[in-house]
């Protein structure tokens, strides 16, 4: 009864705001990651968005006030983050998410959050979609599809093709220019080895779309090289995702200052909130890595 | 009588207080609700995700206190145990290669026959080296113990680093190797709890032989057994058990150490009590410490491998100080 109650105040709340979304005609099926078919009997009303990938999605597409559970690592959108944490560095818990009453979680596949709530969510009957992003197709693809479930397809087209559009505009400005070769540290590993954005990635793919090409030559099967091959590939242009005060620090070790990049100021240190989290603002990412390859091009 | 009613009123209250924990706090009243039916939806998270998870819990935790009181029987050293012998290495080893390797079978087939595989494989080949190197004492087994088990780690972790390009595959096994129980659906379970019977009965068929086994090889020939037969057919089991446990909770340490011993102080060193004991002791043991696992950092849960390595290491540490003082 009570929860009868609370749907009915939610519903005449949005209709007040101006809010609703338009309910399905009937129940919606969506083939996601992982080759899941899922589906949502009605457009969702309490979303968890688990990473800051899913949470900036969701949030993108106007839905940040139906965002009822974020995990500890979610640092934007500001307005979403009083919300109750159900999960952090150690993984997800069951009963958090249960807790919140979701009627969709959506979830990646990394720190054991599709492994440990899939299974338990299915059998609780609460619908969960998983996203994986490989690529900027893939992110679109993720916006869509979390439009299309909350029932704001056509919205979603407009905000996905909006972001379309201006990657269509980076290509055309760099379109003919010569490439240069870029490498992006993305980590440094504790014994001395740093992690590189490479192939196959959705910021390997974010260097690729900003007309860049990668410093090493072939697919790196492992993202950590030493930093020796770093020196030795000596890139046009060298990228530390972090603060400028991170990349201060590297590029004065002995050697780094005689890299190409360094020398022709070409040493630059970029966001990781645009680089290394999957969702709307990777595509603010692509734009200022374009500015950094080809200056002349995007200075007129 | 009085340490069996000490041991079934442990677990029992083991299971009811584990069944309470987790990230939210709930009264035996709300379980009982949840088993009578309601369909609330935290009544159905009671029912269909934390009481199969505490009930397996409690399965894998017998089977590797079975397993250990198997194994300290065969050995007639009370430092054995399924880690420190390699078997679990080995159970996580092929468990690795069926969730990795693309093989043309079915997983939830490959899974236990591959854990079984590595299990019984790796504990041959301690056993073997310690034979060849003359030194099948406790010393000589612990130590070609280590070697194997760092030997399967690394192989692990290779086919880790090499085979897994999707994260979700890598996830499973890492939350193997961390030692974490699978919920299971309520057949699963089933299976599960026929497995552990199966085993403890299987168990009991040795029992008599691992006490003229307790009285050294010389003797135990004496009384007419075929010592090195009936090391190998133990072994068998012994293993049989590990990749049970380990195919259903992963790698769990030092339980198998542990509850042995606590089952010595409670009914004695005869096998016909000690290994029920034992299991009962195991159930209760990660019965407690997966709800540790579940309530201790919420919203996050901690991997109950790490718990029982915490609680057992200095366990197994005293061991060792008190025999090598011996």
């Amino acid at each position: 009864m009570k929860a009868v109650a609370a749907k009915a105040l939610i519903l005449v709340l949005a209709c007040v705001t101006g809010f609703a979304p338009a309910a399905y005609a009937g129940p919606i099926v969506v083939r996601a990651a992982l080759g899941r078919t899922v589906t949502v009997p009605e457009p969702p009303r309490r979303i968890i968005p688990i990473f800051a990938s899913n949470t900036e999605i969701v949030a993108a597409l106007g839905l940040g006030d139906r965002i009822v559970g974020i995990e500890a690592y979610t640092r934007y959108p500001k307005e979403v983050l009083d919300r109750p944490l159900v999960g952090g560095r150690l993984g997800f818990s069951v009963d958090a998410v249960v807790d919140l009453h979701p009627d969709l979680v959506v979830v990646t596949p990394s720190r054991q959050a599709a492994n440990q709530l899939i299974d338990p969510m299915e059998r609780m009957g609460i619908p969960i979609v998983v996203l994986l992003q490989r690529s900027v197709v893939e992110i679109l693809a993720n916006i869509r599809l979390v439009a299309t479930i909350a029932g704001i397809a056509p919205h979603g087209e407009g905000v996905a093709s909006a972001l379309d559009r201006r990657m269509a505009l980076v290509a055309e400005k760099t379109k003919g220019l010569a490439a240069p070769s870029v490498i992006m540290i993305t980590g440094q590993l504790g014994n001395g080895l740093m992690l590189v954005a490479r192939a196959n990635t959705y910021t390997g793919d974010a260097i690729l779309r900003a007309g860049g090409r990668f410093g090493f030559p072939g697919t790196l099967a492992l993202a950590q090289v030493s930093p020796e091959a770093i020196l030795r590939a000596d890139p046009d242009v060298l990228l530390f995702a972090g603060t400028e005060r991170g990349l201060k620090d590297l590029i004065v070790r002995p050697g780094w200052s005689d890299m190409r990049a360094v020398k022709a100021r070409r040493a630059h240190a970029v966001a990781r909130t645009e680089l290394l989290i999957p969702g709307p603002r990777t595509f603010d990412g692509i734009e200022h890595l374009a500015a950094l390859f080809h200056p002349a091009a995007f200075a007129r | 009588m009085k340490a069996w009613l000490i041991l079934a009123g442990g677990l029992a209250l083991a299971i009811v207080v584990a069944a309470c924990a987790g990230h939210d706090w709930v009264t035996p009243a709300d379980l009982w609700r949840a088993i009578d039916g309601d369909r609330d939806l935290h009544s159905r998270l009671l029912f269909d995700w934390r009481l199969p998870r505490v009930l397996a819990a409690a399965f894998v935790g017998a089977l590797l206190g079975l397993g250990g009181a198997i194994f300290q029987g065969v050995f007639r050293n009370p430092l054995a145990e399924p880690y420190l012998l390699g078997s679990a290495g080995g159970a996580a080893l092929g468990a690795t290669v069926a969730l990795l390797v693309p093989l043309a079978l079915p997983q939830s087939l490959l899974l236990p026959v591959l854990a079984f595989a590595g299990a019984w494989g790796a504990t041959m080949l301690v056993l073997g080296i310690a034979r060849v190197a003359g030194a099948v004492d406790a010393a000589g087994l612990l130590l070609a113990g280590v070697a194997v088990a760092a030997i399967l780690g690394a192989l692990r972790s290779f086919l880790m680093l090499a085979l897994s390009d999707e994260t979700v595959s890598l996830q499973i096994v890492l939350s193997w190797v961390l030692g974490g129980v699978q919920t299971p659906t309520w057949s699963g379970l089933g299976v599960l709890a026929l497995i552990s019977f199966a085993c403890v009965g299987l168990a009991l068929l040795l029992a008599s032989r691992l006490d003229v086994l307790g009285l050294g090889e010389t003797m135990a020939r004496a009384f007419g057994l075929d010592v090195t037969r009936f090391i190998a057919i133990a072994v068998l089991a012994g293993s049989v058990v590990v990749a049970a446990a380990v195919a259903f909770g992963g790698l769990v340490a030092f339980v198998g150490l542990a509850a042995p011993h606590i089952a010595r102080w409670l009914v004695g060193p005869l096998h016909r009590s000690l290994l029920p004991a034992s299991a009962l002791v195991g159930a209760i043991v990660v019965t407690l410490a997966d709800a540790i696992a579940r309530a201790a950092l919420p919203p996050a849960e901690i991997p109950l491998g790490l718990v029982t390595a915490v609680a057992g290491g200095p366990f197994f540490i005293l061991l060792l100080s008190r025999r090598l003082r011996a």
